[in-house]
């Protein structure tokens, strides 16, 4: 990296942004008619009732609360993550952040549409809203959906400006070097940035406070969502670990994301300059120190339900260790704990390859862990009699892969349009200064006449 | 597209950048004449001190305060206003836990909110007409500039960038004036 | 001070004849989602006997235990609603605003009873069922919880009538359907205010229990039973 000039940093960085390859369209083509399926299931569902999905009584949510979760955790890819590379001034983090960032914003959208989709009336989801109405009742602050309306509002506020503004200087130059319509509508969209030193410092200063502000806040969303099950007396839902847990989980399959999302810019933009081993290296052994996290995480809570001994919770207990759910609870297991240690631990295998194949096994992990969650504490929640089971439809199943292809169609076409790694972060990189200026007085020489 | 009278060169380095700002201090231009754009952040470099300190963090924290206190009005008067107030869950009609979360978003949703604000005023953002610029920064050039210059004095400061190392030194006029 | 409506359901007199149940459909309006649905476990009842086996074959004894919504004091459905569709009202009832629930199905799942219910689809009544709609109760649309109310209809009507007599409600005068039609009167509902109604005598009574009292809902059915389920220190 550090033998490319800015110029070349400039060509091939922005090389992705212009034309279209026939795989870049039938690819496209192809999550777009996924997507359209999904829409038509949600419609349908619209149409006749919550009753094409698979829930039931008592399992009254499933899939798609899984899903709200699972995204939701994803989204903790990119701001926080990037947020503390940005504090601490990890410099390996500048190709790196931009791309994570946008995982954040749409990963954080695709998960907020999931309560809406869950919901049995749909189109009164903005009853949420707090807005003084005729129907003159506000909403209920004391329901953790509202904590969620306002994290998730915050964070996607937060994490949509946190992208947005260090991709202006960015936009700036696209529109200096494009010509016709490209460059006009460039030129709204860089916002009128000329680069004058005061508007780098100030934006280095809004990024410093946004990084600082982001942090707490991706905390908190993640601790609300876990809030949603551990609000309610349910067995192995009523949980204090559950806030912490939840947050170890998010940034755990966040990372795994970012990883998928990096292997795939560098192999289809052939940015192979740019996202080196080492990032890979780097977020791989992060990805791993996760694992553990989260491994302590499961333990604890298993550990702690199973000394405490309460015949409901127990009941929850047995079922996912050796009863109907177990297969699923194993599997989540091998994902997100065994399979890391040959792929992360050992040096050899952890290339490239080696760390997508960890992160794989994590996303799909991460998602059987939510779903391990949800489902088998409401199947068997205290009275025996009323027990029950949950098989998914295809209304459900459609959704869900209709959310992966509508991300990934999402961060194509992002890709066109914005340079995905970040230009001028990584040209300030290129400074010899820069790494030592924070540390050591500047050298005379720099100065000299 | 100039709209200033305004006399700037472009410099291929940050060295030769800084060598043309000293030079322009050198034949006493006041700092709040100079304009300096670049294609990235030289924050170790002399020439892009050029900034005042900003007052953004404590606005930051202002728009946090704004945020929880109305965060905090939000929660307590939607629990009130309801004509009879409802008591759920055996929990009070203005529970201090929710408030507290409530409260606590709004907040940091008023510091961020705040911050994106002060940039985009105080970093004279949209504002799509410029007075000055120049498209070559964009290829990697850093424009050092002096605005309203006195026109005796315009060979004398062209001179200067020259010496200072400016790959070309371009002079604009108001549009109205030619 | 404000009545609180209560029940006591006597086990040892509970038969398990479901009259409680069907009695419950007809007052309530609850539709029958037919017989795939209802495999699917979406059937609506909002009461229910619940059978537990106790000992071996050919030595089994069944018991019966009628579950409805236990109106809980603290009740776990009520806080978790963002719309305030699932609340609490003066006398002590856990009140469902149909109209303002947007069916997040929260109140369900925080319910340890499992006595909440929803509205896969809209709901459709098998002729000549449809003739028979009680006027006093709303239908619900598709995607609404619903659950048992102590008929508050019924609660209702009896208040107005007693306040045009200018008197206090009596004892024993009201009395929702799932008591009302309790062939071995099993069921007893009045105000647990007053010390003297038979159901306040019956939730002091040592053969008293609340179910799934640890999780802490104080419900306001009591269920009587003199047996070896709860332990017999009582007998």
């Amino acid at each position: 990296m550090a033998t490319k000039t800015p110029d070349q940093i400039s060509e091939d960085l922005l090389r992705p942004l212009s034309g279209f390859s026939p795989r870049y369209l039938i690819s496209l083509a192809i999550l777009l008619i996924i997507v359209t399926a999904a829409g038509y299931a949600f419609g349908a569902q619209i149409y006749s009732g919550l009753g094409l999905a698979g829930i039931n009584r008592p399992v009254f949510w499933a899939f798609y609360i899984t899903n709200f979760v699972f995204w939701i955790g994803l989204s903790h890819a990119g701001t926080l993550i990037s947020a503390i590379l940005r504090l601490c001034n990890a410099t390996w983090r500048r190709p790196v952040t931009r791309c994570a960032e946008v995982i954040t914003v749409f990963a954080l959208s695709i998960g907020a549409m999931f309560p809406v989709i869950h919901l049995g009336r749909p189109w009164l989801a903005f009853w949420l809203f707090p807005y003084p109405s005729e129907r003159g009742i506000w909403p209920n602050i004391r329901s953790p959906l509202l904590w969620d309306f306002f994290a998730i509002n915050t964070y996607l506020i937060g994490s949509v400006t946190f992208l947005l503004l260090p991709i202006i200087p960015d936009l700036a130059l696209i529109r200096d070097t494009a010509t016709g319509t490209r460059q006009r509508i460039y030129r709204v969209l860089a916002l009128g940035w000329r680069g004058t030193s005061k508007q780098w410092h100030r934006l280095e200063t809004a990024m410093h406070i946004m990084a600082i502000a982001i942090i707490p806040v991706a905390v908190s969303v993640h601790s609300i969502v876990s809030w949603d099950f551990a609000m309610a007396p349910v067995p192995m839902w009523h949980s204090t670990i559950f806030a912490p847990y939840f947050v170890a989980g998010a940034i755990f399959s966040g990372i795994a994301a970012l990883i998928i999302a990096m292997a795939c810019l560098r192999q289809f933009l052939h940015l192979e300059d740019y996202l080196l081993p080492i990032h890979f290296e780097n977020l791989g052994k992060l990805l791993f120190v996760m694992s553990l996290l989260w491994f302590y995480f499961v333990f604890s809570e298993r550990l702690t339900g199973w000394y405490g001994n309460e015949s409901a919770e127990m009941t929850v207990f047995w079922l996912t260790q050796r009863g109907a759910f177990s297969p699923l609870f194993w599997t989540m297991v091998f994902c997100n704990f065994i399979i890391l240690f040959p792929f992360l631990a050992i040096k050899k295998l952890r290339t490239i390859t080696g760390v997508v194949i960890a992160s794989v096994a994590v996303v799909v992990g991460m998602w059987l862990e939510r779903f391990l969650i949800i489902v088998p504490s409401l199947a068997h929640k205290y009275l025996a009699y009323s027990w029950g089971s949950y098989r998914p439809t295809w209304t459900e199943i459609t959704i869900t892969v209709g959310t992966f292809a509508a991300m990934c169609a999402l961060y194509m076409i992002f890709a066109k349009i914005v340079p995905i790694i970040s230009v001028w972060e990584l040209k300030a990189g290129l400074h010899p200064v820069q790494q030592a200026s924070h540390a050591l007085p500047q050298p005379d020489e720099v100065r000299a006449e | 597209m100039a709209t200033l009278n305004s006399i700037y060169g472009l410099f291929p380095d940050p060295d030769s950048a800084d060598r043309g700002m000293r030079a322009l201090r050198a034949a006493g231009v006041g700092a709040n004449q100079i304009v300096v754009m670049s294609p990235q952040p030289f924050e170790e470099f002399e020439f892009a001190q050029m900034d005042r300190k900003t007052p953004m963090p404590w606005i930051a924290a202002l728009g946090g305060l704004i945020g929880g206190v109305s965060g905090y009005l939000l929660a307590w008067y939607t629990q009130v206003a309801y004509p009879l107030p409802i008591n759920t869950g055996g929990m009070p009609i203005v529970a201090k836990w929710p408030t507290g979360i409530v409260t606590y978003e709004l907040t940091m949703l008023g510091a961020i909110i705040a911050t994106v604000i002060v940039l985009l005023i105080t970093g004279r953002l949209l504002h799509w007409k410029f007075d000055l610029y120049d498209p070559e920064i964009s290829q990697g050039k850093i424009l050092i500039g002096v605005t309203d210059p006195q026109d005796a004095a315009r060979a004398d400061l062209e001179d200067r960038l020259r010496r200072a190392g400016a790959e070309s030194v371009k002079n604009t006029r108001r549009s109205s004036a030619a | 001070m404000a009545r609180q409506w209560g029940m006591a359901i006597d086990l040892d007199r509970c038969t398990g004849c479901e009259a409680c149940v069907v009695a419950c459909h007809a007052e309530n309006n609850i539709s029958t989602v037919g017989e795939k649905e209802a495999a699917r476990s979406r059937a609506k009842h909002w009461i229910r006997v619940e059978r537990y086996y106790e000992g071996d074959f050919p030595d089994v004894k069944v018991k019966f235990m009628p579950v409805l919504c236990q109106q809980c004091g603290t009740a776990p459905c009520e806080p978790v609603c963002p719309t305030f569709a699932s609340y609490h009202t003066e006398e002590g009832l856990n009140g469902q605003v149909y109209n303002r629930c947007i069916g997040t199905r929260y109140c369900a799942n925080a319910c340890p009873y499992n006595v909440r219910f929803f509205n896969f689809f809209n709901p459709i009544w098998d002729k000549p069922l449809n003739l028979q709609l009680n006027p006093d109760v709303s239908v619900r649309e598709v995607g609404v919880m619903e659950k048992c109310t102590f008929c508050v209809q019924r609660i209702k009507a009896g208040e107005i009538q007693a306040q045009a007599e200018k008197r206090e409600v009596r004892d024993g005068e009201i009395t929702p359907a799932c008591v009302q039609s309790c062939p071995t009167q099993a069921m007893v509902f009045g105000d647990l205010n007053d010390p003297d109604s038979q159901v306040s005598r019956l939730a002091r009574s040592s053969r008293g229990t609340k179910l799934l009292a640890e999780v802490g809902t104080n419900p306001k059915v009591t269920y009587l039973q003199q047996d070896s389920w709860h332990g017999d220190e009582n007998a």
